[in-house]
């Protein structure tokens, strides 16, 4: 359940997502709104909130798939911002300034195919999510994570088939980097929670659209939400979606639970936590917003398929969404590992 | 008192009394599918429930309760299904009828009923199915009719669960010919021992007979039992089906972690858990059973209607449970293998085979899951009625 700040803050992301179009909108994203400093400390220029609102505005922007770098420049002030007690001149003095006021945008590398040696990194990097635009990237090297200006990158941008972000390869050939805190495999998991909410807004969204639309098409003399083999249909997903925005809430309490500002008593456990509802949570709700994308094209039928309707848009986020940072093979096998269930 | 205080006085009674002579034989008995045994020592176990203050927790402290706020109810059932304490043969009394008397009975009802409910005295059993009227329960044929100052009923109930050891019925019945199918019904209160009704055993999936085939023939009661007004029957008896689930609900979630830690640790035990295709699904059915509860925790936990599920949260969660736990014995099964093939003398099941065949009813019973759709689809999404 929202705070009522929360829900103040869906209700505005809400009103600006429903009017959101062409290139001004990053702009009032990160200005009007400053969405991306919700967790950048105040010192910083942020709003010093936290990851349970940047989950909120993930959740929203991903209902009508906002075309903009936001979930991983939001994250990227989320984890440098857990360094904010360190002394001037680290990562994230450095960058987070313009990470709040949106003149930076960010992207995050995972993988093992980045090595650092004596503070430089090299290696390449494919499938960057939000790459094509980033100024800043963060990048895994062993077991940290390592800051870099996409100036000191050689970054590719990709053709996707979800057009409604973007993909690069990006390549280090000893690039000066900084140390960021924030372990690499949290970075991770805190990446999968916010794809997991995201697919969960997205998913909701699908239903909403797909049901609104079984009550108005009419076949046979009466609405085509009257037969109960699309009613059923309905019924699974709706179980579903909500299944889904549980458990990303769940761990996104978990990730809030287990970052730097909380007690630290419960830090460790929450910590462990995180770990495996991560891969559940990203797992569990991209294979939901598949489910309710891949209904929304056939209940919608011919219309569903094409171009103009906005079906195919979800189908695709939806799908990327189940490749990226584990696939639901390799995040099931991830659960199985860190749950102890082997 | 705590939360955590109270919590560990359940804990310690139920360890001290699961542990005493009388009832150690009820110990580890908590098992689904296992409703049929030892029924004499579970109603004398009711009877100590009763006695001891664990029955009615939260009714109101004037109605014989002991007013607990909702989270300490969910701790007592996360307690008893920790404590793998037996099946209860009073909570058709508890959940059902005790409920339905706090919010549509008379004064005289309430004083007339509650206490033994509380007490665990009186047993109680839910006729509402017929052979014809199952799903499309407004369909019901048994007739109830005012002569003489009592209820005469004449008809037919089936799968009536418990009707065997109950002392009463909680009975729906067309108390007026002529109205439309909804409009006529009534809910009764019916002493079950009389000479007006039959009871016939009904053998189930498991071999054990847990439910019953129930005849009236001009079975009577007093004409003021009748739980709320005589023809608003299918508000009151459909209106309070989900109200005391919730505390339920979160209760058994404890109970289905245990079942899951079994089945894990006899994939363990027989190495099956080298198979990928056990291991992914012991992993699915953990996620599943995390998934299962923070939704149950959402939805049924908060005031606020659910975005998505809205006014059909309890529907949305029985959905969930029922094909969870009818997985999770599916599972079960193919971890022990070949051997799941054999059963015991007289029929005698292990636990994974009752879960395994148990399960089987719970998408049926309470509203099969085809109709629970339905009520999503209509309560829930707002689709026009089929
Ligand atoms: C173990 C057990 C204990 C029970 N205990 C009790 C009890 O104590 N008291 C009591 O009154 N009843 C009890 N019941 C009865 C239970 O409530 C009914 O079995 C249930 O309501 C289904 O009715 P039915 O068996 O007549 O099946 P039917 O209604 O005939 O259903 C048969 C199939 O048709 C489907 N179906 C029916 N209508 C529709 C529709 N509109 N749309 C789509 N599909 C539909 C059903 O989902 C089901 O798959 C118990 C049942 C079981 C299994």
């Amino acid at each position: 359940m929202d705070t009522p700040e929360q829900a103040a803050l869906r209700e505005a992301v809400r009103d600006f997502c429903r009017k959101q179009s062409g290139p001004g909108a990053w702009d009032r994203l990160t200005g009007e709104l400053g969405l991306t400093g919700l967790a950048v400390p105040e010192c910083y220029g942020g709003s010093g909130a936290g990851l349970a609102e940047v989950a909120v505005a993930v959740e929203e922007t991903g209902r009508v798939l906002l075309p903009a770098p936001y979930l991983s420049t939001a994250l990227a002030g989320a984890v440098l911002g857990e360094d904010g007690g360190e002394p001037a001149g680290g990562a994230a003095a450095g960058f987070l300034p313009g990470i709040a006021s949106g003149a930076l945008r960010a992207a995050f590398v995972f993988g093992d195919s980045v090595q650092v040696t004596d503070g430089r990194l090299a290696g390449v990097a494919r499938h960057v999510l939000d790459g094509a635009e980033a100024g800043l990237f963060v990048v895994r090297a062993g077991e940290a994570l390592f800051a870099v200006r996409a100036a000191d990158a050689v970054v590719t941008p990709a053709g996707t088939l979800d057009e409604t972000r973007s993909q690069a390869t990006v390549e280090f050939h000893g690039a000066p980097c900084a140390r960021v805190g924030c372990p690499a495999g949290r970075a991770e998991d805190l990446l999968r929670v916010l794809l997991a909410v995201e697919s969960a807004g997205a998913a909701a969204h699908c239903l909403d659209v797909t049901v609104g639309y079984l009550k108005t098409r009419v076949q046979f003399g009466r609405p085509i939400g009257t037969f109960q083999a699309l009613r059923h249909r309905c019924a699974d997903l709706a179980v579903e979606v909500t299944s889904a925005r549980s458990t990303a809430y769940a761990a996104v309490r978990a990730a809030v639970s287990s970052s730097t500002g909380s007690p630290a008593s419960a830090v460790s456990a929450a910590a462990a936590e995180l770990a495996v509802l991560g891969p559940l949570a990203k797992r569990h709700c991209a294979d939901v917003f598949w489910h309710a994308a891949a209904e929304m094209i056939q209940l919608h039928g011919g219309i569903g398929f094409t171009w103009e309707h906005e079906a195919h848009r979800y189908l695709k986020r939806a799908k990327t969404s189940q490749l990226l940072h584990g696939t639901p093979a390799e995040l099931r096998r991830l659960v199985s590992q860190r749950a102890g269930l082997s | 008192m705590t939360d955590e205080e109270f919590r560990a006085e359940v804990r310690g009674w139920l360890a001290a009394r699961l542990a005493s002579a009388e009832f150690a034989c009820l110990a580890g008995k908590g098992g689904t599918g296992r409703a049929h045994e030892f029924v004499a020592e579970r109603m004398a176990w009711e009877r100590r429930l009763g006695a001891d203050g664990w029955i009615g927790l939260g009714w109101p402290e004037d109605d014989g309760g002991r007013g607990l706020p909702w989270r300490r109810q969910v701790i007592f059932y996360e307690e008893y299904a920790r404590a793998d304490a037996p099946g209860r043969v009073g909570h058709i009394g508890e959940q059902l009828v005790a409920p339905t008397l706090l919010t549509f009975g008379t004064p005289e009802q309430k004083a007339r009923f509650l206490p033994g409910i509380a007490a665990g005295t009186e047993l109680w059993c839910q006729g509402y199915s017929e052979p014809g009227a199952g799903s499309d329960l407004a369909g019901l044929r048994t007739r109830a009719a005012l002569r003489d100052g009592e209820w005469h009923v004449d008809g037919q109930k089936i799968w009536t669960s418990l009707a065997h050891v109950a002392d009463w019925c909680f009975l729906l019945a067309r108390t007026s010919a002529d109205a439309e199918r909804h409009r006529g019904l009534s809910c009764l209160l019916v002493p079950v021992r009389q000479p007006g009704v039959e009871i016939r055993p009904i053998r189930q999936i498991t071999g054990t007979a847990e439910f019953n085939e129930v005849f009236f023939d001009d079975a009577r009661t007093d004409a003021g039992n009748v739980a709320g007004e005589p023809g608003d029957g299918w508000r009151v008896a459909l209106g309070m089906l989900g109200v005391e689930r919730g505390v339920s609900n979160l209760g058994q979630l404890i109970g289905f972690q245990r079942e899951f830690e079994s089945v894990l640790a006899a994939a363990r035990g027989n190495g099956s858990i080298a198979d990928p295709d056990i291991a992914g699904r012991i992993a699915d059915a953990w996620t599943g059973l995390q998934v299962l509860r923070f939704t149950t925790e959402e939805v049924l936990g908060t005031a606020a209607p659910d975005p998505v599920a809205g006014g059909a949260a309890a529907n949305v969660v029985k959905l969930m449970w029922t094909s969870w736990h009818q997985r999770l014995g599916e599972l079960a099964v193919d971890v022990i293998g070949p051997d799941a093939m054999l059963a015991g003398p007289e029929y005698d099941l292990s636990d994974t085979q009752r879960l395994f065949l148990f399960s089987r009813a719970e998408t049926i019973f309470g509203g099969s899951n085809e109709i629970q759709r339905n009520i999503v689809a209509e309560r829930g999404l707002g689709l026009p009625r089929g």
